[in-house]
């Protein structure tokens, strides 16, 4: 297995039973630029006065409403820029599907 | 006893459906650990942890048997439990205890009904677990559709922690995909002696990916796992082992290990994931103390860390009687105790002087003189502790969480062949009733026979077989009867008086009662919205005593009447007249009444059956279950046989064992467990009323 390309460092976090746990994780290049992020779907979210099944903050925070919500078992979204390039069961997934739409751009 | 840190104590049940081979794994633990010189088989009856002359004779395990083991420097305290649903209760309380659990997955079948009800159960008591798919030497076994049935019939994450190298008879080995490496056994030393490989060529492939999905699922648990990742492109081992471990822990996962227990292989790398993955004492969250009156079941409470300088509280989770008294097993969970100390039951609200102690091993046992956070033992001299009472010590006098029970489903009466041993039977049968609160003893009201509840015709043949050997006494039993119940279908308002005043001390009671129906499982609630005084408060228990007592015999035929609730909302005294028992009496008639006009039905046990039956003869068993009221719920093919799971009327399974042997000459095999209640077909309701008539 290849070290990632990318350099990966956590973003953002949120509380679970077991205590905080990382939600996001953005994809620095070798100048330390983010170009790529992993994001965990979250849901449902209360917001706005409104309940939303899935969503996905974006890189200010602000709700992306997911519909329909993601299937079992692709709870992670891969992004480049602001483009979804992939959907997985776990960050490690989702990051590969980012370096393999890197790979290809 | 416990002189091994705690941290290195490992309390863990085996557990599994009927025959995935729970008794034959245990063997090898202990014949691989050193506790045994040789290794027991099932169909000798030569097992150690069925010890009991019925289990030798029917090559099953009746009672959970506790054993202790050493591996890498760790305690491993096991429990190995019945498969058989009748003994479920062993299964119940065990994992109520433990702190974590291996569950084995029988490689031909995949998930089995016990093991899924298994599996509920520890979801309801938090066990972390792991799993061991057993079998992999038989014909049609298939590790990949074992997970997958993991997957599906539990709704879990199963993650492969190894593969089979070879399968049926050309299973020889396993790949190990945390340290990517092939273990193989050679033949002899009964499996004692197995050495690494390098991964055979034509599983290279397979193993990276399984490892890469073993990497993607564990790291996902562990930030600075992740981080380790992303910065080498792999983790260490010891890093892998962590993440497994929290993985477990919270239920994220649960990793799945193979075998073949008979086969001797497999075993040691088992034993390897108990130490690496299942919690010590000090790695669960700790036990938590019982609900306060009036507090919500849902609450954060309260819990009780293993501590052994804490004050002292323990579980008592199984009774036996023996020759030599009576044993009560109890899981300590914090604190230390001696022999001879007082401790408080706090469920009863007594003391309790503590005898002797003892670390059993099967039924052997071995005394010991101190027990302290963590430990498992047996305590003589308890007088009156039941199974689910806490002990504790009185500077903490908590009490813990109590345990529940399994419904009883069927009823048979008994009575001793001779007069003389009346008095006889009827200690035989408390003491064995207060060793398993499964088995409900009850005196019928009109015939005055004892009739005994149990779990099934299993269940009850045992115990009556245990009333024979144990305490020497012969009793004519009557043919089972499937343990209805009685409930009503709408809401009826009724309203009763009871009056007697004719000369002398009247009595004067009168009551209004709303019954309406509640969900399944709703059992019996009384409520109490009665205004201004009208029953006066000091009448309203006796008012919920007779709607209880007369609740245990249905106004159709009898049977105990569930899921309802009574509403007492008004009513009359007289400053007189009225008494306790003038309002009791009062509820009882109003519950006659009241109950006729709300629609009474008559509710039958639903069992939920699974048999597995080779192809050719799958038309004649799935027609003869439809000949039983049966609902066909599934077909699968696995290998040459199908297994056929339906929802059939207990009433239509007595003696279904023989009919389903000829239908198939002998090659088929079924189980079943209780699934729920429901509202017997008007045919059939005639049928009972006209017997109880």
């Amino acid at each position: 297995m290849q070290p990632s390309r990318l350099h990966w460092k956590r973003g953002r976090t949120a509380e679970q039973a077991g205590g905080t746990c990382t939600v996001e994780w953005i994809g620095c290049d070798e100048g330390g630029k983010p170009i790529a992020r992993v994001v965990r779907i979250m849901g449902p979210l209360y917001a706005d006065w409104r309940r939303y099944l899935a969503v996905a903050l974006d890189r200010e925070a602000r709700i992306i409403e997911l519909r329909p919500p993601a299937p079992e078992g692709a709870e992670w979204l891969a992004y480049v820029g602001n483009r979804v390039v992939g959907r997985a069961a776990w960050p490690l997934q989702a990051v590969r599907r980012v370096e393999a739409a890197l790979a290809m751009m | 006893m416990s002189r091994t840190p705690l941290e290195r104590i490992r309390n863990i049940g085996i557990t599994a459906h009927i025959d995935a081979g729970k008794t034959t794994t245990t063997e090898r633990i202990l014949y691989y650990t050193g506790v045994s010189y040789k290794i027991g088989e099932v169909h000798e009856g030569t097992t150690t942890t069925d010890y009991m002359e019925q289990e030798r004779e029917r090559g099953i395990t009746i009672t959970s048997a506790a054993v202790t083991c050493e591996w890498k420097n760790h305690r491993i305290n096991i429990i190995d439990t019945p498969g058989h649903i009748d003994f479920n209760i062993e299964v119940n309380r065990s994992l109520r205890v433990l702190d974590g659990a291996v569950f084995i997955i029988e490689g031909v079948a995949g998930v089995q009904p016990q093991s899924e009800t298994n599996w509920r159960l520890a979801d309801r008591y938090n066990v972390p677990r792991i799993i061991f798919i057993n079998k992999l030497d038989r014909v049609g076994a298939d590790f990949f559709r074992a997970c997958n049935s993991l997957r599906e019939k539990l709704d879990i994450v199963p993650l492969p922690l190894q593969l089979p190298i070879g399968i049926e008879d050309s299973f020889r080995g396993v790949v190990d995909l945390v340290e990517m490496k092939g273990i193989v056994w050679e033949g002899g030393e009964l499996g004692a002696k197995y050495h690494d490989i390098e991964i055979p060529e034509e599983l290279k492939e397979q193993a990276k990916e399984y490892r890469q999905n073993l990497l993607d699922t564990a790291l996902s648990v562990d930030d600075a796992a992740m981080e380790e990742y992303f910065e080498k492109g792999d983790v260490s081992v010891a890093t892998l082992k962590r993440c497994i471990k929290a993985g477990t822990l919270s239920g994220a996962f649960r990793p799945v290990l193979c075998g073949s227990a008979f086969k001797n292989k497999g075993v040691q790398p088992l034993l390897d994931a108990v130490v690496d993955y299942l919690p010590s004492p000090v790695d669960v969250p700790g036990i938590k103390v019982a609900a306060a009156e009036g507090e919500d079941e849902a609450s954060e409470r309260r819990r009780i860390k293993a501590d052994p300088n804490a004050p002292f509280v323990g579980l008592a989770f199984k009774i036996i009687n023996d020759k030599y008294g009576t044993l009560t097993f109890v899981r300590v969970y914090a604190g230390t105790l001696h022999s001879g100390d007082t401790v408080l039951n706090t469920t009863k609200g007594h003391k309790e002087r503590i005898g002797r102690m003892f670390q059993m091993h099967a039924d052997k046992r071995a005394e010991i003189k101190e027990v302290s956070a963590g430990d498992i033992a047996a305590f003589v001299g308890l007088k009156d502790t039941a199974t689910g009472d806490t002990l504790a010590s009185p500077e903490d006098p908590v009490v813990l969480e109590r345990m529940a029970f399994p419904v009883p489903v069927i009823d048979i009466s008994v009575e001793p062949k001779t007069k003389e041993a009346i008095e006889k039977m009827s200690i035989g049968l408390q003491k064995l009733a207060a060793e398993d609160p499964s088995l409900r003893l009850r005196t019928d009201q009109e015939t005055g026979q004892i009739i005994l509840s149990g779990m099934g015709e299993l269940h009850l043949e045992i115990i009556i077989d245990r009333l024979k050997r144990e305490y020497g006494v012969e009793a004519n039993i009557g043919a089972p009867q499937v343990a209805y119940r009685e409930t009503i279908t709408r809401t009826h308002t009724e309203t009763y008086t009871h009056k007697k005043q004719t000369g002398g001390a009247g009595q004067f009671a009168e009551v209004k009662i709303t019954f309406e129906p509640l969900e399944r499982n709703g059992g019996v609630v009384f409520e109490n919205l009665v205004v201004g005084g009208a029953v006066p408060k000091e009448y309203i228990p006796a008012v919920e005593k007779g709607i209880r007592s007369q609740a245990e015999t249905g106004v159709l035929a009898g049977f105990p009447t569930v899921d309802f609730k009574a509403s007492l909302i008004d009513g009359k005294y007289h400053d007189v007249d009225s008494s306790a028992l003038a309002f009791e009496i009062a509820a009882k008639a109003c519950f006659r009444e009241g109950m006729k006009k709300a629609g009474p039905i008559i509710l039958e046990p639903i069992m939920d059956v699974e048999i597995t039956v080779p192809q050719d003869h799958v038309g004649d068993v799935v027609g003869d279950l439809n000949r039983r009221r049966g609902m066909i719920q599934s077909q699968e093919s696995a290998g040459s046989t199908v297994i056929v799971r339906a929802h059939v009327p207990l009433k239509e399974m007595f003696g279904y064992i023989s009919d389903l042997r000829s239908m198939t000459k002998g090659r088929a095999s079924f189980t079943m467990q209780f699934h729920h209640y429901d509202p017997v077909p008007r045919n059939i309701a005639d049928e009972i009323l006209a017997k109880s008539a």
